[in-house]
């Protein structure tokens, strides 16, 4: 074994990510790692690749075993991560950032002419054809992937550690890449291979570990597993007493209505949303759902080949300019990242819960009284104790998302755009959330809910869309919304696949 | 009342530092508590007092306006060349001139708002501009003012008190009404604390910085009128002293430098200290370089004092 962990446990916060989680890396062998979001795999790498230390249990290198390791451990040992989330510089060359930390020194200062020949045979093997001096921030993304990998080429690896190498690129440099994975497999490095998309893992991969929560559900040879197989490794789990009974409350009146709604990141989505229903939206981070709620809500520009909203009293045939104009027509868009974009952690709970409010009939006076009976009313029916004139970031991540939820009531909006409202919130406030959603479905309201926990919209929704690549891949009816059937859409699997396998 | 009272807290060190230079200095140097003295402290900070009214509004929005002092200089200068013979009062003239401050504000406010310019850049370049076209028409001459008005404004009292007091009272009570019992004066807090928070819950962020930079326009050249009445002549660089002198009345009063935080009310505590530093100055004849130092110390050393009060 070149690198591994035994029994390593990570908790960020008191939330427990990853618990007594094994893994073996082998020369020569191209091991998968799979999880739903949240799973634990970026932390798992994080601590594979020493950014992270573990709280318990131990890694192993090359047969020893230490507590935790080092960035600079790792790079001795030559273990190397492409990441998902780009890690360039993009004002500096192709060239300074494949030589970035490991550059020919000369008398202190770059040998460019010892990095050129590093940077030209990196490049020869990942076929990076542009001129080495050009900034990275020109190329367009699928290329700057092409040269993470080149820069994970230079540390010349005994360990390659991919993260989602292939969500941004292009249908030859994928073939690039499985080429250059079997010929680095075949020099003996040990590669880890982190991808949502299947059939990758099937192309590429002898062995595969399976997260699910924190755990590991699987670690086994792939021989013998299919993708629905798989899938149910991802997301085998019982659903708890978390979630209220289902009761659809839905109507038949349609309060919005777009057709090939579009916006940047998300096209040609077809919505009808009525009264008193949940509409789930689900998919992989970053597949066009959360544009989709942002388009919907006013934040970023929109377009539609029609668009209608019958809310109380308003008519509206195109999508809205603003939030400002979203919330006049009844809509109320949460955001998932409460501290950067719900809240205004220093001002008190009271003024966040009244900010909308303000916002929306601003031409007014202020009644200090009246604020007091507003804000104690919305404290006691979404249960946000203590003094509401304390800074709003004295409280704990569930209380800062009711008070995010709460502070839209006053407006009484007939929709509600929910983007992940239990991202970070502890079980007893989710389930609180789940009850408050649903009695606001049961007074009428239609109610979009965004979740990266699949479970929350297999119990919560009268129906679920999943996106995948920015459109909308499949509609399930709330006793089609299987985990399986939501995954194997938000990864792009056929529709009749899990339809088969329903039936079976 | 009760609000204002709490919003207090973090401005009472400039009040107390007020109170203790005004009560040691009285019983040390003969003449300086004399109600007419202290009158006329308090008549001078009004002129920093006006301009402070936009600083304070627009710090409080998360930015900041280094185009006061232009404007006030503009508003000096503009006011003697707009005299015009159907205009006996002079009354349109005032009104003209505000309108010009307010419209520079107004430019002010698209850039920023609109344009997403970073207010110091905005800001600091219509300064620069300005200067630049003030110089142009003015040169290096003085402008005598002959305005029925604002002869008027000057040389006006009631009760004792000049009408230009007056004047800063009624205005620092709007300002103080404005953010602190108006809905919109709340938004105010809200873009400064942070924007796209502010967005995403509806608030209209271009527009209310918009009313800011206008409302800092307007009060920076009624700052200049003021200036003008007392001075008799407009000429270029009549501003200057009022850029730093504003923000750092803003500073001494409490107020955040990073916005969402504060109120006018430390304001007025701090323009008043500020003026009564340059009189104890003068009074114990001592050079302009001590105040300088002795005012530097003091920003610093109320900076903790009030930042402390906020982190509670």
């Amino acid at each position: 074994m070149i690198l591994g962990a035994r029994a390593v446990s990570k908790a960020f916060f008191g939330n427990p990510v990853l618990r007594d989680v094994s893994i073996e890396l082998l020369p020569g062998r191209i091991h998968a790692l799979l999880g739903e979001n949240g799973a634990g795999k970026s932390t798992l790498i994080n601590l594979l690749s020493g950014t992270l230390a573990p709280d318990r249990g131990a890694l192993v290198t090359d047969g020893r075993s230490v507590p935790a390791l080092s960035p600079r451990d790792a790079r001795r040992l030559g273990i190397a991560v492409v990441q998902q989330e780009l890690s360039l510089a993009p004002h500096l060359s192709i060239a300074e950032n494949i030589g970035l930390g490991v550059a020919p020194r000369r008398f202190g200062l770059v040998d460019y002419r010892r990095l050129a020949t590093l940077v030209a045979e990196v490049s020869a093997q990942v076929g990076l054809t542009e001129p080495p001096h050009t900034p990275v921030g020109k190329l367009p993304l699928g290329r700057r992937q092409v040269v993470e990998i080149a820069k994970a080429l230079a540390r010349r690896p005994r360990v390659l550690i991919l993260d989602e190498p292939t969500s941004s690129l292009a249908a030859p440099d994928v073939s690039m890449l499985l080429a250059l994975v079997q010929r680095l497999r075949a020099q003996g490095v040990a590669i880890l291979y982190i991808s949502h998309r299947l059939n990758e893992i099937f192309g590429f991969c002898e062995h595969v570990t399976v997260l699910k929560d924190g755990t590991v559900t699987a670690d086994r040879p792939l021989a013998g597993l299919d993708p629905l197989g798989l899938v149910r490794l991802m997301v085998g789990r019982d659903p708890q007493d978390l979630f209220p009974a289902y009761r659809s409350t839905a109507s038949e009146e349609v309060v919005l209505q777009a057709d090939e709604f579009r916006t940047v990141g998300a096209a040609g989505v077809d919505v009808t949303l009525r009264r008193g229903e949940i509409l789930g939206i689900g998919g992989l981070v970053g597949h066009g759902q959360e544009a989709f709620l942002l388009g919907l809500g006013g934040a970023v520009p929109a377009r539609a080949a029609r668009f209608q909203i019958r809310t109380a009293e308003h008519v509206r045939t195109a999508p809205f300019a603003s939030v400002a104009q979203a919330n006049a027509a009844g809509i109320a868009y949460i955001p998932a990242d409460r501290k950067k974009e719900g809240l205004l952690l220093p001002h008190p709970i009271a003024f966040n819960l009244l900010l909308p409010s303000f916002a929306h009939d601003r031409m007014r006076r202020r009644r200090r009284a009246q604020e007091r009976t507003i804000t104690q009313a919305l404290a006691q029916r979404f249960g946000i104790r203590g003094d509401l004139l304390r800074p709003v970031q004295a409280l704990s991540g569930g209380n800062q998302q009711k008070v995010a939820l709460a502070k839209w009531m006053p407006l009484a909006p007939a929709i509600l755009l929910l983007n992940d409202p239990t991202r970070g919130v502890d079980v007893d406030t989710k389930r609180e959330i789940y009850l408050a959603l649903r009695a606001m479905a049961a007074e009428g309201k239609a109610v979009v809910l965004l979740s990266t926990d699949t479970p929350e919209l297999v119990h919560l929704c009268d129906r679920v869309m999943v996106f995948h690549n920015g459109r909308v891949a499949t509609t399930l009816a709330h006793s089609d919304a299987t985990e399986e059937a939501i995954v194997a859409a938000a990864l792009g699997l056929p529709e009749h696949a899990s339809m088969t396998e329903a039936a079976a | 009342m009760t609000y204002l009272i709490r919003s207090l807290g973090r401005s009472l060190v400039a009040y107390v530092v007020v109170a203790g230079l005004w009560i040691t200095a009285s019983s040390l140097i003969p003449g300086f508590g004399v109600f007419a003295h202290l009158r006329y402290i308090v008549e001078l900070g009004a002129i920093i007092g006006f301009a402070a009214i936009g600083q304070t509004l627009t710090v409080i929005g998360g930015g900041i306006d280094l185009s006061v002092s232009a404007v006030i200089t503009v508003a000096a200068i503009l006011l003697p060349m707009l005299s015009f013979a159907p205009d006996t009062t002079g009354l349109g003239a005032i009104a003209l001139t505000l309108l010009v401050a307010s419209g520079i504000g107004a430019v002010n406010g698209l850039g920023i708002g609109y344009l997403g310019l970073p207010p110091l850049i905005m800001t600091l370049a219509m300064a620069t501009i300005l200067q630049g076209v003030l110089v142009l028409i003015a040169g290096g001459s003085a402008i005598s003012v002959d305005n029925a008005a604002l002869t008027w404004l000057g040389a006006s009292h009631a009760v004792g008190i000049s009408a230009t007091i007056i004047l800063w009272a009624l205005a620092a009570a709007a300002t103080l009404f404005w953010l602190h019992g108006t809905r919109s004066g709340a938004l105010i807090y809200a873009v400064g604390t942070n924007p796209e928070v502010s967005r995403l819950s509806g608030v209209p962020v271009q527009r209310v910085t918009l009313w800011l930079y206008v409302a800092a326009g307007l009060c920076a050249g009624i700052a200049g009128l003021l200036l003008l009445a007392m001075n008799g002549q407009g000429y270029v660089g009549i501003g200057d002293p009022y850029l730093l002198s504003s923000i750092a009345a803003v500073v001494l009063g409490g107020t955040s430098i990073l916005g969402g935080q504060g109120t006018y009310l430390g304001t007025i505590a701090g323009a008043v200290l500020l003026v009564t530093m340059t009189a104890l100055i003068t009074v114990i004849n001592a050079s302009e370089g001590w105040r300088s130092m002795i005012l530097g110390c003091l920003i610093l050393g109320l900076l903790p004092l009030s930042g402390r009060d906020r982190s509670r």
